[in-house]
């Protein structure tokens, strides 16, 4: 059983999430300089492999003078923040919303379903737009709009799941005996989608990252002197011609990250829940 | 005889070991019988229907022993193309439980019927049709012309039945098997089932193997049973015989067990436990552990007995009688 | 103990209202069983369903010991709760696959009482031992057993608050003929121990004059004959009840089955036809059976239909 459950783990995956994990945790101890340390005499410091590159900045550096590597180690920490929040708050408000809809119906379940429809016709861009203007950029902000955006998409799979329950005659018993029904959401419905919601986190992590990447990129997300790797490539880009690491370096960051968030996504829905194949 | 079955066995490979979910059935079916395969959830009734049309599970299933000849023909050394293009649906053909999984829910009806004509060539182009009309009228479906482009989800319960009915009779088969043919069906519309595999018989001469688990739909349409148990025929003889005068304690208590329309209420005589597992079967009589007149000899496998011209049985009581 | 009156649910779908049940009164003696019997669709499961209070009746009231179960304060509805419980057809999904089967029994409990860790444990395992099951079953997992026990294991739940009436929802049709009678047995032993009252739906009718008391035979959302079990399967006026009776198939090679009885289709309750329903498949069906709804007459064993006259009492 145990053999079984660990064929085909995705350890390279693994293996890059994990060391994101650790780039966020470990904080400034770690990084081998500081990520703002201006040196204007290396800007444009190429990477250790290209002529005139030096180890002591192994992924180059930027154009003032800052360390690449130290500046990816430490933007990981705002992805990792903003992916921690935006899964809590958008699966726990979606699950919540999902699980009464389902549970309930009637018109409850109507006026929520409407409002999601509604949300999920709002392009994130334009949320984004007016909530940055009438908040303040950051990262709280980035955090509010990915929960706006995203508990509409758990809200409709939990309903879904959460009605097919629903019919389960362990479900009927409980409420024939009586049970109340805080109860019977706490024993009988959340374990059963404990498991989707679990999958629908991890899938999320990839988009998380991409979607504040894009906001900061715009400038709407994280600013000055908060690092983040969109704002790294929003720096980069008008360097792009003479000095393509600054912009290269990021991007693959951002790319490993949610490639290894969805390949160990995918191998986890597969593992705990076939039936979530389509998503 | 239409078909001879002898010492089959059928493998299924599963994960946790090898599975004899027939393990030594041998059974004879004439022209125009009905055979009544008799037994409970996993005695291995089903695997040795689908055994027949080398149906298996794909992957874990495989038949490892024993011959099937139909007509004389051996069944188990055909290639599956040619069991695809002479066998299935042609000289053998399938009535199953849930006539919605039978049936495809995208197509008309009249395609699907007219599938199997166009497939064994018994009617080719617009002669399809008529066929069609003409296999649908013989099982009684009403006002079949009108209905040829109507889907499954347009007609009730018993009238899908009669549709599969239609499929499996359209190239007039020799052997038909009919599996759990009525017990999706309310009891009113199973009698008109029940009437229609009598007439279907008696039209076109075919034997038919019923599998089923309800000893009443068994006692009104079979000729002849074979009650099975954890994969292998306890006793096997003509319907009277088997109802009257059981010989296997598992018959027996089979029969007890059930509630009887008309008897005097009273307690059920149950049997106790559950039938083994077909992994690691126990050794001797499969049925020792749950019987009532068990003895020492029981942990050595029981000889057959007949009993009577036909009536033959598997336990060491009777052959100490 | 039980008493429904002019019980009525429709529902309301896209294409029209379907009623599933009109105008049923049945009455429930205190220790009998009353066998629902009836073809799918006819209504028997959703009369368990109000009575279980999983659905609204839309007309009608359901009277237990005399109070009206739709006036209970949530108090009387909670007691309510604890006196009627339920056992399902299917094991499989009536029992939650995440839960220790000691979960499983405790849950009702724990609904009512707060019995100390101790006391709960005994009760367990004295439910789970009524019913044949050893105590060592309570750390297990439903998937451990077969089919047979996990029906003894939603038996031992039912029976934890020792509750007044059961409701069985065709207890044994999911399990295998040889297991059936020991779960039939066990549940007769319940009844004689507990004197409990049943309510049982099912479609076996061997079973149902085997098994119950009285019987109440349901076509297309009306009662159509009722009264106790003996009688009417001995003397069956109804013409439907005639014709369920004749085509069940006996294991009796010599019995002729009557296929004539119940011609044709089960008509759909979405447009059920005028009058008797029974009326399009009765082979004696008159004019008045085409536009006049017959009434139940006659007790207590009584026929709803125009041809039976109300036979002299002796």
């Amino acid at each position: 059983m145990r053999a079984r459950f660990f064929r085909g783990v995705p350890w390279l995956a693994i293996l890059v999430l994990a060391a994101v994990l650790a780039c966020a945790a470990g904080g400034e101890a770690i990084l081998p300089h500081d990520p703002n340390d201006l040196d204007l005499g290396s800007a444009f410091l190429p990477p250790a492999w290209l002529d005139g590159g030096s180890l002591s900045s192994p992924l180059g550096a930027d154009n003032l003078g800052r360390d690449i590597l130290s500046r990816i180690m430490a933007g990981s920490r705002v992805s990792v923040i903003v992916a921690f929040y935006a899964i809590l708050f958008s699966g726990g408000i979606g699950a919540l919303a999902g699980m009464v809809c389902g549970y309930f119906g009637g018109r409850v379940d109507a006026a929520l379903m409407r409002l999601i429809e509604i949300q999920q016709s709002i392009p994130a861009i334009a949320l984004a737009l007016i909530l940055a203007a009438a908040l303040e950029p950051g990262l709280t902000t980035v955090v509010v709009v990915i929960v706006l955006t995203y508990w509409a998409w758990y809200a409709r799979i939990i309903r879904g799941e959460i009605m097919a329950l629903k019919g389960r005659d362990y479900i009927a018993f409980a409420r024939v005996a009586g049970v109340s029904t805080p109860v019977i959401f706490l024993r009988h419905l959340l374990p059963n989608i404990f498991n989707t919601l679990v999958v629908l986190a991890t899938l999320q992590v990839g988009q998380v990252i991409l979607f504040e990447a894009s906001l900061s990129f715009l400038g709407l997300g994280i600013q000055q002197p908060d690092i983040s790797w969109g704002l790294m490539l929003s720096d980069a880009r008008q360097y792009i011609t003479n000095a393509w690491w600054a912009i290269t370096m990021p991007g693959i960051a951002i790319m490993l990250t949610c490639l290894s968030a969805n390949v160990f996504g995918d191998w986890l829905r597969d593992r705990l829940d076939p039936q979530l194949r389509q998503l | 005889m239409l078909l001879s079955v002898r010492n089959l066995q059928t493998h299924l490979h599963l994960r946790r070991g090898v599975l004899r979910a027939v393990d030594g059935v041998s059974l004879d079916v004439a022209e125009g019988e009905t055979l009544g395969l008799v037994g409970e959830s996993g005695s291995g009734k089903t695997m040795t229907g689908l055994s027949l049309l080398r149906l298996l599970p794909k992957g874990s299933g495989r038949i490892a022993g024993g011959s099937i000849s139909l007509d004389g023909r051996e069944l188990t050394t055909l290639s599956e193309s040619e069991l695809v293009r002479e066998i299935r649906g042609r000289r053998i053909a399938m009535i199953m439980q849930d006539p919605m999984t039978s049936l495809n829910p995208v197509f008309s009806i009249g395609d699907q019927v007219g599938n199997p004509l166009r497939n064994h060539d018994i009617a080719r182009g617009t002669a399809v049709r008529a066929a069609v009309v003409d296999v649908l009228r013989r099982v009684r479906l009403p006002s079949p012309a009108d209905r040829l482009d109507d889907h499954p989800h347009q007609f009730s319960g018993g009238q899908r039945q009669r549709i599969v009915a239609a499929m499996a009779i359209g190239c007039t088969p020799r052997l038909l098997i009919a599996d759990e043919p009525t017990t999706a069906l309310d009891v009113t519309i199973q009698v008109q089932i029940i009437g229609l595999l009598r007439q279907i018989q008696a039209d076109t001469g075919a034997g038919i193997i019923l599998i089923t688990h309800d000893l009443g739909v068994a006692a009104s349409l079979c000729h002849r049973i074979a009650v099975m148990y954890a994969g292998q025929i306890v006793e096997t003889g003509p319907v009277r015989r088997i109802y009257r005068q059981p010989a296997h304690p598992y018959t027996r208590a089979l029969l007890e067990a059930i509630p009887r329309l008309g008897a005097k209420r009273g307690r059920l005589a149950a049997i106790q436990g559950q039938p083994p597992s077909l992994i690691d079967p126990p050794t001797g009589c499969r049925f020792a552990p749950r019987c009532a007149l068990r003895m020492d000899k029981c942990a050595e496998a029981p000889p057959e007995i007949t009993l009577a011209d036909g009536h033959r049985a598997a336990c060491w009581k009777l052959a100490d009688a | 103990m039980l008493e429904l009156d002019g019980l009525t649910r429709h529902y309301r779908t896209r294409h029209g209202v379907v009623r599933a049940v009109e105008n049923v009164s049945l009455t429930l003696r205190a220790g009998g069983t009353l066998a629902l019997v009836g073809e799918s669709g006819c209504g028997k499961t959703t009369i368990a369903k109000m009575i279980l209070q999983l659905e609204q009746p839309d007309a009608g009231t359901i009277r237990f010991e005399g109070a009206d179960v739709a006036h209970m304060d949530r108090a009387a509805l909670h007691r309510y709760r604890r006196d009627v419980m339920a056992v399902f057809q299917d094991p499989y999904a009536s029992l939650n696959p995440r839960m220790r089967v000691a979960n499983i029994i405790a849950e009702p409990i724990l609904a009512h009482e707060k019995p100390g860790r101790a006391a709960l444990d005994k009760r367990i395992a004295e439910v789970l031992d009524i019913v044949g099951l050893p105590v060592s079953a309570a750390r297990l997992y439903p998937h451990e057993f077969s089919g047979g026990q996990r029906q003894r294991i939603a038996i031992a739940r039912a029976l934890a608050l020792q509750p007044r009436l059961m409701v069985l929802d065709e207890p044994v049709s999911a399990l295998d003929v040889s297991i059936r009678a020991q779960v039939l047995n066990l549940l007769q032993d319940i009844q004689d121990q507990f004197g409990l009252t049943y309510l049982i739906i099912a479609h076996d009718l061997a079973l149902v004059e085997h098994f119950s008391s009285d019987v109440a035979v349901i076509y297309l959302g009306r009662v159509a004959e009722a009264g106790p079990t003996a009688e009417v399967f001995a003397g069956p006026r109804h013409p439907y009840t005639q014709a369920l009776l004749a085509a069940v198939p006996l294991p009796d090679p010599d019995h002729v089955l009557s296929e004539a009885a119940a011609a044709g289709e089960i008509a759909s309750a979405l447009n059920p036809p005028p009058g008797c329903r029974f009326n399009p498949r009765c082979p004696r069906a008159q004019d008045i059976c085409r536009t006049t709804v017959p009434e139940l007459r006659g007790t207590p064993h009584a026929a709803a239909c125009h041809l039976v006259s109300e036979p002299p009492r002796t």
